[in-house]
C-alpha cells in the first residue's frame, strides 16, 4: 500500500484519476513519515511537510525485508518480493 | 620583452572547481558523502585560485592572469554557490533517512486513515487475510509499504 501526507480526498481523486486498486493512506500530520525517518519539510508543492520517496517491504511480523530509498525500482522490489516464501 | 609565464594556478583552480560541481551532480545518487569530495576539491581549487591571484598581481611582469584571474575567481565562486544551492535542495528533497529501518529491523507501527476515513493500523495490513486469484482466503506474505511525496 501506498502512504503520503496527501488528505484522504486527495488520495481519493488519485485513486479515481490512476485507477489504482490497493489502499492509499492518509498520514496528514507526517506521523508515519517521522516515524520512518522520512521527513522533507515544506518540499510539498504548497509547502506542506511531505515524506521523501521510499518502499520497505515487510514479512507477516512487521520486520523489513528489502527496502529502497529515493529511487522507484519496480524490477528490483519483484526480485525482492520473490524471496518472501 | 620576455614571454610571460602561463598562470596555470589560476586555470587549475577554475578546473578543480568545474570538477568539484560536475563530481557532485554525477555521484549524488551514488553516495551522498560524495558531498565532502565536492568540498575538499572546492577547497583545493580556493588555495590554487588564490596563489594565482597572487602572482599574477605581485610579478605582472613574469606571470600572466591579471585580467582572467579575477574573472577565473569569480567563476569559480560561482560554481560553489550552484554547489551550495545544490547541497540545499538535495537536503530538502531527498532525506538521508538515517533512521529508517534497515532490512532486518522492525518497522515502526502506525495508524493512519484510508481514502475512505478509516482508521487503518500497521498490525491491521499485516494479518488481514485477502482472497487470492484462485478464490481463497490467506493472509498476505507481506506487505509493501511505499511512502510517495504526493499527487500534483
Amino acid at each position: 500500500m501506498a502512504i503520503s501526507a496527501d488528505s484522504p480526498e486527495e488520495s481519493r481523486d488519485l485513486i479515481r484519476k490512476a485507477g489504482l486498486s490497493y489502499p492509499l493512506l492518509s498520514d496528514g500530520k507526517a506521523e508515519a513519515i517521522r516515524h520512518y525517518d522520512l521527513l522533507c519539510p515544506g518540499a510539498g508543492v504548497d509547502g506542506r511537510d511531505i515524506g521523501g520517496t521510499a518502499e520497505f517491504l515487510l514479512d507477516p511480523s512487521g520486520t523489513v525485508r528489502w527496502r529502497s530509498l529515493n529511487e522507484a525500482n519496480a524490477e528490483k522490489f519483484v526480485e525482492a518480493a520473490k524471496t518472501l516464501n | 620583452m620576455n614571454k610571460k609565464l602561463w598562470n596555470w594556478r589560476l586555470w587549475a583552480g577554475f578546473g578543480a572547481s568545474l570538477l568539484a560541481l560536475l563530481v557532485y551532480i554525477l555521484l549524488l545518487q551514488t553516495t551522498r558523502s560524495i558531498f565532502w569530495g565536492s568540498l575538499a576539491l572546492f577547497a583545493v581549487s580556493a588555495v590554487l585560485l588564490i596563489s594565482g591571484l597572487k602572482r599574477a598581481s605581485a610579478q605582472p611582469q613574469v606571470y600572466r592572469g591579471k585580467v582572467a584571474g579575477p574573472i577565473l575567481t569569480v567563476l569559480g565562486v560561482v560554481a560553489l554557490g550552484v554547489f551550495g544551492w545544490g547541497v540545499y535542495l538535495a537536503a530538502k528533497y531527498f532525506p538521508a533517512a538515517l533512521h529508517a529501518p534497515q532490512v532486518g529491523q522492525k518497522a515502526p507501527e502506525f495508524v493512519t486513515v484510508d481514502s475512505h476515513g478509516n482508521s487503518v493500523a500497521l498490525a491491521q495490513l499485516l494479518s488481514t487475510s485477502m482472497t487470492n486469484s484462485s478464490g481463497a482466503a490467506r493472509t498476505p506474505k507481506g506487505v509493501l509499504l511505499v511512502f510517495y511525496r504526493g499527487y500534483w
